[in-house]
Parts: C-alpha cells; structure tokens; sequence
C-alpha cells in the first residue's frame, strides 16, 4: 500500500523503569518483559529515520525517562536534526544541573505530572513519597524558564480536587495545565473499577474547568480532555490509526499507538528489523486500520469517518475481542452497552493494584 | 495591539519551514499548520521588529491594504498571545 500520510510526532519509550506506582498509568502489565532496552546508538539510528521520514515532534516518554542515562545525548541528536523535543517525566530526578545538561542538550519543552494539589492524595496515588519534589521541580524547571505543560491524570479519587489543581498550575505561572480524565489502557483498564469518575464528576470537572479557562485566558492555557466512556462519539485516536503517529518501546517495538501492543492480534515490527520509514509504509501493523477502506459498517458509511477515523482500535480490542470491530465508546455501535455497562460497574469494583515492573497477583475480574 | 510592540516567541515555541515553503508552528507536543499570510507575518517576528514594520511588510509582500493586513496580522498575534504563544510587549 502507497501513501501519501506521513507521521509528524514519534513517541521515544526509552524505558518503563520508573518509581511511581500510578495504578492509571496506560503502559501494559508485562513491564517485565521490556527490560532488554534498545540502546544509544539504536535511539540514534532511529531518530535519524525520524527526521528523514519528515517527522516534526518527538517525545522523550517512559516508565520515566530520566533514568537514561543517555536522555541529553538523544536530545542533542534530534534537537541537531531540527526536531522539536518534549520530554514527558514525573519530574523526581529534575535537578537543577539535569534541567541545565537538557535545556543544553536542546530541550524544547517540559511536561511533569501532578497526582494530586495536596500532599497526602498525590503520594497516595504514586504509592511512594514524591509530590514535594515534584512541587520543587516545577519550582526549578519555571525558574529556568523552560517551556513548561504540567498534566494531571483525573479518575475518581482525584476529581473533586480538580479546582485546587487548576490553582496550583496557576500559582506555579506555567504555560499550560492538561486536565485528562484516565484513558482505560495497560495499568488503567485492568485497574479501571476504581479510577472510573462518577458522571456528575465528569461533568461538574468540565464546568470547573470551562470557567477557569475563561479566567485564566492569556495566562494559562488549560486543556480539558473528555473521557470517551462518558460520550456518544469516539474520539479521533492518534488522528487516525497510522496516520500522525509512532511510538516505539523500550525493547524497539514500533507501534501505532501507545497502547496498541495489547493488541495481539497484530504483529509489530521491531526497529532492530527493520527502518522506520519501511515500517511506517509496509508493515501491516500500520497499513491494517489506516485510512478507511477497513472500516465495517456503520463507520463505512458515516458522515464522521474523517472525523473520527473509527474510533480507537485499542479499545475495539479490548472490549471486543476485534480490533476491526466498531468502538464501542460510538453510540452506533453494537457493542455500545459494554461500555455503558462499564460506566455502572466501575463504582462497585473499587480494589486497584498498583502499577509494578513484576506481574502482581490477579485482581477480582469485574 | 499598540503599534509599536515587538513581538516575540515565547521559548519553546518556533516556526518550521519545509523544503516546499510550507510552514508550521511547532509548540509544546503539537505542530499548527500555517497558511502562507500567517507564516510570512511569523517569518517576521524576532523580538526587535515591530507590529507596524511587520504590517509594512505585509502590505508590501502580498499588495493588500494596511488596514486589512494590520487586522490579520493583529488577530493571529492575539490568537497566539491567549495561548501563551507569542509574547507582545
């Protein structure tokens, strides 16, 4: 298959090492197995192929990427190929003489999570000691004056605090403060009967944050992102299978999206294997649900299909079984009730297990 | 937007421009695509030049009037500073 749609961001997983235990972090349960990392020259090799094949955007992702080592010497690679670079941290080991070796590397661009405004919920919800030094290396990173996005991850034990989080970006100066309400990938499905918010919480935290929007115009840039489970359309995942977007992995996996190795039903071509150009064009992995001739109905047929490219294949899959099949988050779909029954469900199943690089015991099946 | 300002990017913010002369903003994990008027009006922007001399230019660039290029120089720049963008001082 020709095609004349070229990515434009490459997400870089450079390892899924990290020493929070987020229970609604999206990376898959068998953290274990991608402990083989590729390595410096490979991450350079690949970056290169990146900027050949006209991508515009990387993003320096995990697990928590400042535990490479190698982090300023990739950026040094890209930001010297004209690339622009994100790195995506929960922000521990920002020190000061970090933020200077990155910021001189090249970096272009800071995201640092946020659990929770107050100490006691956001170290709750990470399951170790850590918002104080998130606070101080927000505190640093402004003091930089590095461009700096701060993103709370909401679910329903956090929701309710959403005005003290939008107060806290605020009083920190920052750019850009993301409001997300959990996507139910990896870590986050399996754990999703306790992250699921209460609709009445979805909505009063869109309303809070639709009037802080509005007040905060100018100074801070707030994005509200919805939670698909609770609307009638689905969203348009990655801007379309294979259309904007790669990630590889850890051990090299390129993938459509960061979810999609749950998807077993395909095979993903490792770039030890292979270029990413060549992968990007010829492997099925990025050709099966591109554009729009896969689409069943009523996706064929709908006046949405460029709008929503089908939804996410992830979540087909994963709730279906296909990952051809419509989103169920579409109310057109037959599966719909899945996922409305889901939205029920998830208050009765509140136990969770944190995220951890070994395979925890089984949860109750909900 | 007072004539004499000098806009600049905010850091983290800088345009793009392919080898076809198609441009584009690159910003915090996102890229916006530019039309030619928008990215001509953004090729100019340096922290020293001001909005009047970028609006000349404008006007000389594309023959349009200057009242209409000062109008759409002025929104994009105003649309950028809401979004932490551009910073006009």
């Amino acid at each position: 298959m020709t095609t004349e749609v070229r990515p434009l961001s490459l997400l870089c997983e450079l390892t899924y090492r990290c020493n929070l235990q987020c229970p609604y972090c999206y990376n898959p349960l068998d953290l274990d197995g991608y402990r083989d990392e590729i390595d410096t020259a490979a991450w350079q090799r690949v970056i290169g192929e990146a900027a050949d094949l006209g991508i515009v955007q990387l993003g320096f992702s995990g697990g928590e990427p400042t535990l490479r080592r190698d982090l300023a010497a990739l950026i040094r690679t890209a930001s010297g190929r004209g690339l622009y670079t994100n790195l995506i941290t929960q922000g521990t080991f920002l020190s000061d003489a970090r933020i200077v070796e990155l910021a001189d590397a090249g970096l272009d661009h800071i995201q640092i999570s946020l659990q929770a405004p107050e100490r006691e919920l956001a170290d709750q919800i990470a399951g170790t000691v850590v918002h104080e030094r998130k606070l101080e290396a927000i505190a640093r990173v402004q003091q930089s004056g590095m461009a700096l996005t701060l993103n709370c991850v909401l679910h329903r034990n956090n929701h309710d605090s959403i005005a003290d989080v939008i107060a806290l970006a605020a009083s920190f100066g920052v750019r850009k403060l993301e409001l997300a309400n959990v996507q139910f990938y990896g870590w986050a499905y399996r754990n999703r009967g306790g992250l699921m918010p209460t609709r009445e919480q979805v909505e009063r935290g869109l309303q809070i944050a639709t009037d802080a929007k509005r007040r905060l115009a100018g100074q801070m840039e707030i994005v509200y992102v919805l939670p698909d489970y609770f609307e009638d359309r689905p969203k348009a995942c990655m801007h379309g299978w294979g259309r904007a977007f790669m990630t590889v992995t850890p051990n090299g996996r390129a993938l459509p999206c960061p979810g999609a190795a749950a998807i077993t039903s395909l095979d993903f071509v490792n770039v030890r294997n292979a270029g990413l150009a060549e992968i990007w064009n010829e492997s099925a992995a990025f050709t099966t649900y591109r554009g729009t001739s896969w689409m069943p109905d009523p996706c064929r047929s709908c006046d949405r299909r460029e709008i929503d490219w089908g939804g996410c294949r992830c979540q087909a899959f994963a709730l279906t079984g296909d990952a051809g099949s419509v989103d169920p988050a579409c109310s057109l779909s037959p599966n719909h009730d899945v996922i409305v029954a889901l939205r029920e469900t998830g208050a009765r199943h509140p136990t969770m297990v944190p995220r951890r690089m070994r395979e925890p015991v089984a949860v109750p099946a909900l | 937007m007072n004539a004499a300002v000098r806009p600049a990017f905010e850091r983290g913010v800088r345009l793009r421009t392919e080898a076809d002369g198609s441009a584009m903003l690159l910003v915090p994990e996102g890229a916006i695509k530019l039309n030619t008027s928008a990215a001509a009006a953004l090729a100019l922007v340096d922290g020293e030049r001001t909005l009047d001399e970028i609006v000349a230019q404008i006007c000389a660039r594309f023959e349009v009037a200057d009242g209409r290029a000062r109008e759409d120089v002025t929104t994009l720049f105003e649309r950028l500073r809401m979004r932490r963008m551009l910073i006009i001082a």
